[in-house]
């Protein structure tokens, strides 16, 4: 067991810069997620740690020793592969236990330790097939046992359960989290998705374009992104950022919306760097916080239902804005397109006018060109 | 038959339906069709064997019988063994082809596996190469070759035949090992390193293994081509006392009086071996050639 840190670790490919001067640190026993989009470097990440790709510039060490030129058996990491990477002519014991009987443990010590891994991993009924022969669910738990069972100092996982139904994949996800906590070793835990970065992380590691965005807590990822693109990419449907002009000042917070104002508390002012007058920002209003209102209270915004999507627990409802004179904001740079989250009862229908009320504890605002968050840190 | 007859009949409405036939159509039809698969294999199975049942059948007379058309004498059995070291040809085909084919293998082998696996200059104008020496045929190159192999000295006894043997079976063997290796995924090697291999322990415990099917692949494919080949063991073994079977029994054809029943005993004798080596690796061997397909 130990700590895991990357220091400005760099992998160029011909002229990419696949992973651009990554630093992150993961504590000893921690579940750390490295999120992105799909082609973003996290596999690349990922391969280096194991030393199955060397380091362009930067260095990586595991428990404090550096380990940029530790051949890859030498490093004592265990790696669960996207596709599994079963070996296909053992039985699931000789699968588990092939890592020990390299490293020359005794026949009995194997056994035992396979047994082990194998109950915690309800896999003891399984030891004398073959991989071929067991489901997908199966074939995924015998390459966490391969993992575990060596007791390795740190776990590096390549979305472990992209090849699983959606089902058996929130089931594997409690399951890797329990088995994580329970061994207690540091963990890194590549993944595209969100959901999963969300409930198993200790923290995550959001990577666009081989460089790390922000690392933080889930909850803190969803609550104060750093960026336009952390803030879309965490939650599902992603933030509603709308860009629009911002007038602080006179003891009031407002932003104009096409033809409509919306006030918002004072002290955006003071936590935010809002640009002084007339300035263009991105505001961020995740979906959960525009709620229907009535339409006489203030602070609200008339909008029409274009769209309503029934999820069964909520209701996705695309709205668009209205001019003040309830004709559709026509030119694009007022247009406005959000989506919000509501209850399953909602009495909405697609056509209503409707005005609606964005909470007003729960505004982002993101700088128009950088899209970098102007909270005050 | 009997399970069909005895299903419980289904409650009928005295409807004016069509009243239900024996058996339901389609499984008359899927019946008919299995009889007709299984008459059309039997006239292949028949095709195929003939030349077999006439080669025993023949062996097993007299030359006189032969030309009267009955009879049973172990004759020309015994005279087989009599003119030729039979147990020695065998043993001399047998160096020859085990040899060739391990060196076949232990080139071809680690040789795919660098081509299709390791990432190095030049490794596609190399493969294309090798691969290139696929096409040649081998009476292109006989005469050099044997010029070659004559300035070695090796023209006497094995060594001359295996050389030509496994240089001409290599080129294949990398080409259909680095086509397998190919199909095996990087992340299976890279597992292994992950877990403790090396290299060599890698190519061990992993590759070699995996190879299985192409590993029979190549042996049969070899092994028939090698055992059954005349025209090198003729040029390049020169020591009677290690002349393979194929090269024994052309010089019985090619003897003055040709005893039919002897030459199909001999033939029997010569073309066992395969046989009994292809049946023996049919399992893997289909596996290797829909290597791939199954995956
Ligand atoms: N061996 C390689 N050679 C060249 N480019 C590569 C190689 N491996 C990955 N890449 C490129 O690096 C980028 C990141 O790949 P990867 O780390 O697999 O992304 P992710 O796992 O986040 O989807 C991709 O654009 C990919 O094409
Ligand atoms: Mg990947």
């Amino acid at each position: 067991m130990a700590q895991i840190n990357l220091d400005a670790v760099t992998k160029v490919f011909g002229d990419t810069r696949v992973v651009d001067d990554l630093s992150l640190n993961v504590a000893d026993g921690e579940f750390m997620v490295l999120v992105g989009p799909s082609g973003c470097g996290k596999t690349t990440a990922l391969r280096m740690l194991a030393g199955l790709e060397d380091v362009t510039s930067g260095t990586i060490s595991i428990g404090g020793q550096v380990v940029n030129n530790v051949l890859p058996k030498d490093r004592d990491v265990a790696m669960v592969f996207q596709n599994y990477a079963l070996y296909p002519h053992m039985s699931v014991e000789k699968n588990i236990g092939f890592a020990l009987k390299v490293r020359g443990d005794s026949k009995n010590e194997v056994k035992r330790k396979v047994a082990d891994a194998a109950a915690i991993l309800h896999l003891s009924e399984y030891l004398d097939r073959r991989p071929k022969a067991l489901s997908g669910g199966q074939r995924q738990r015998v390459a966490m046992g391969r993992a575990i069972v060596r007791n390795p100092r740190a776990f590096l996982m390549d979305e472990p359960l992209s090849n699983l139904d959606a089902k058996l994949r929130v089931e594997m996800r409690l399951e890797i989290a329990r088995i994580q906590r329970l061994l207690g070793v540091a963990t890194v835990y590549v993944t595209h998705d969100q959901v999963e970065a969300m409930t198993m992380g200790d923290r995550v590691a959001v990577l666009r374009d081989g460089k790390l965005q922000q690392v933080d807590t889930p909850q803190r990822l969803y609550d104060h992104p750093d960026n336009e693109f952390v803030a879309s990419f965490m939650g599902s449907p992603p933030m509603n950022l709308v860009r629009c002009q911002v007038r602080a000042g006179a003891q009031r917070v407002e932003i104009v919306v096409g033809a409509q104002t919306v006030e918002l508390p004072w002290r955006y002012a003071s936590s935010h760097d809002l640009p002084q007058s007339g300035g263009g920002v991105v505001v961020g209003v995740r979906p959960e916080d525009v709620t229907v209102a009535d339409g006489s209270a203030p602070n609200t915004l008339r909008v029409r239902v274009e769209r309503r999507e029934a999820l069964g627990a909520e209701i996705l409802v695309h709205l668009s804005n209205l001019e003040a004179d309830g004709v559709l904001a026509a030119r694009e740079e007022s247009a406005l397109r959000l989506v919000a989250k509501m209850g399953p009862r909602e009495q909405i229908a697609v056509g209503d006018e409707v005005s609606v009320r964005i909470s007003p504890e729960h505004a982002h605002f993101f700088d128009a060109t950088s899209g970098r968050t102007l909270r005050r840190e | 038959m009997t399970s069909l007859a005895n299903r419980p009949t289904p409650p009928r409405s005295d409807g004016d339906g069509p009243v239900p036939g024996p058996l339901p159509p389609r499984l008359t039809r899927s019946l008919v069709g299995r009889w007709a698969l299984f008459v059309v294999m039997v006239l292949v199975a028949v095709v195929m064997l003939y030349p077999f049942w006439v080669m025993i059948a023949t062996s097993l007379k007299s030359e006189a019988q032969f030309l009267s058309g009955g009879g049973f004498s172990w004759l020309s059995w015994r005279n087989l063994s009599a003119t030729l070291p039979l147990g020695q040809e065998v043993l001399s085909s047998t160096i020859v082809c085990s040899v060739s084919i391990a060196v076949i293998l232990l080139v071809g082998l680690p040789a795919g596996f660098a081509f299709s696996k390791l990432r190095f200059r030049t490794s596609t104008t190399v493969f294309l190469i090798i691969v290139s020496a696929m096409m040649v045929p081998l009476q292109a190159i006989l005469m050099p070759e044997f010029v070659n192999v004559t300035r070695l000295g090796l023209t006497g006894g094995y060594a001359g035949a295996i050389v030509v043997y496994a240089s001409l079976g290599t080129p294949f063997s990398v080409f259909l090992f680095a086509t397998y290796f190919r199909s095996v995924p990087d992340e299976l090697i890279e597992a292994g390193i992950v877990d403790g291999l090396g290299y060599v322990g890698v190519l061990r415990r992993l590759v070699v293994p995996i190879a299985v099917p192409a590993i029979a692949t190549v042996t049969v494919l070899q092994f028939i081509q090698i055992w059954d080949d005349l025209l090198v063991g003729l040029l390049f073994i020169q020591n009677t006392s290690e002349r393979p079977i194929t090269v024994g029994l052309a010089v019985l054809a090619a003897g003055r009086t040709t005893s039919i029943p002897e030459l199909m005993a001999g033939s029997l004798v010569s073309a066992l071996p395969a046989m009994v080596v292809y049946l023996g690796f049919q399992r893997y061997l289909v596996k290797g050639l829909t290597m791939g397909i199954d995956r």
